[in-house]
């Protein structure tokens, strides 16, 4: 629901492209991509706070594994295709699970403005919520101190260096008592790509070179966003997989959606062999009886809370009035 | 970047890549089965193990590419 009295205005910000409106193009047929959820979203997940992180352009150790230029190209090529809109249907059916009350957002590395359309009842790309939109990175937030209600991030925290560091900067732009919600790919997305590089590239080429960006385990979120300083943490995984013709239709949907590799580690150069390689033991591996292959998209999500004194907090030790041992006492409910 | 160069000759070349990679599902499959054997028996893959299913792979996708092109 909308809170009545202000209604909701967003701030579109800091996304590393300029907002396009382009209309949706008719003339590729998406009757092959059948995406379909295998799990049941659980409970919504806590945003995190984002803390401004600098972003260091020629590496401190650990800290600097994208080239955030590169990023920001390949994101606006990406939005300039003609046909932008038909690679975005991961960013669709993640933007579902978000759900907001909050007089003041900022939404991070908002694309093309997901989650803001998702507010207002019609689908449509163009918002109808009042919104600015800035065209930032997401490791600088251009912004004050307590100044949103809550922050958005979907699907594009996996390209930050130092997510620690934006995660204090969000937890630092946010109100006491606002809220974090974030979506990114875990740690198992795209394995079957990884996989399949990995073996067809030792085989063809005799070693192999990371293709697949590094991803965040699920079981790193929660200390990442404790560190930050956020409580009442809520993380949650969904598996999304999206069924490809062939090897090639993924990669070209991968660079679609603004999502090629940026690490500074990358190779530059991929072999035809093993282009070729890659694409018979991709399908012979994970390919489906109708010779379509599965791409897996490991979702994590997760909300944390700024700390305020309305929250609960967790009781005091020793405090307990009943104890576990009266568990077995309890009979169950009589059904009538 | 606009006209005829060696970028969009390249991209042309690899869109076909789908269609010349179905002509040769049976070689892929034997290449991929060969590859995918390592992963569960004790043998570790190393370069070229699979060298000869490779090479009917990638012949059978030339000759593909060839037919397609005249």
């Amino acid at each position: 629901f909308l809170s009545s009295q202000n209604g909701v205005h967003l701030i579109l910000g800091v996304f590393l492209r300029a907002r396009l409106h382009v209309p949706f193009s008719g003339s590729r047929s998406r009757t092959w991509l059948r995406p379909w959820t295998c799990l049941s979203l659980g409970s919504p997940v806590s945003p995190g706070p984002l803390v401004r992180a600098l972003s260091s352009q020629s590496g401190g150790p650990g800290l600097n594994v994208f080239d955030r230029q590169m990023k920001r190209r390949q994101r606006e090529w990406a939005a300039a295709q003609s046909d932008a809109a038909q690679f975005e249907y991961i960013r669709e059916e993640v933007r579902k699970y978000h759900i907001l009350t909050f007089p003041l957002a900022l939404d991070l590395g908002c694309g093309r403005s997901f989650i803001a359309e998702h507010l207002t009842t019609k689908r449509l790309r163009h918002s109808e919520i009042s919104s600015r939109c800035i065209l930032a990175d997401e490791e600088f937030l251009p912004f004050k101190d307590d100044t949103f209600d809550l922050v958005l991030s979907s699907m594009s925290l996996h390209w930050v260096n130092d997510l620690p560091g934006a995660l204090r900067q969000v937890w630092r732009v946010l109100k006491p008592d606002g809220a974090f919600i974030a979506a990114l790919p875990g740690g198992d997305s795209l394995y079957e790509l990884r996989c399949s590089l990995q073996l067809a590239q030792t085989e063809r080429e005799g070693g192999f070179s990371p293709h697949v960006s590094p991803l965040t385990a699920v079981t790193d979120l929660g200390n990442l966003l404790g560190r930050a300083g956020f409580t009442l943490l809520t993380v949650d995984t969904d598996e999304l997989q999206v069924h490809y013709p062939g090897f090639m239709e993924l990669l070209t949907d991968l660079k679609g959606m603004g999502e090629s590799n940026c690490a500074w580690n990358r190779r530059l150069l991929l072999h035809r062999d093993t282009i070729l390689a890659t694409a018979a033991v991709y399908k012979e591996m994970y390919g489906n009886p109708d010779g379509s292959i599965p791409a897996t998209f490991d979702l994590l999500f997760m909300i944390g809370w700024k700390p305020h004194d309305s929250q609960a907090k967790p009781a005091k030790r020793g405090s307990a009035t009943v104890s576990f041992g009266d568990l077995s006492k309890i009979s169950p409910p009589k059904t009538s | 970047m606009s006209g005829s160069n060696v970028w969009s000759r390249t991209r042309e070349k690899l869109q076909r890549f789908p269609e010349l990679f179905a002509e040769c599902s049976f070689e892929a499959a034997a290449y991929g089965k060969c590859v995918a054997a390592t992963t569960t028996s004790k043998q570790e893959i190393k370069k070229d193990l699979c060298a000869k299913e490779f090479e009917a792979l990638k012949t059978c996708f030339t000759n593909a590419a060839k037919k397609r092109c005249k």
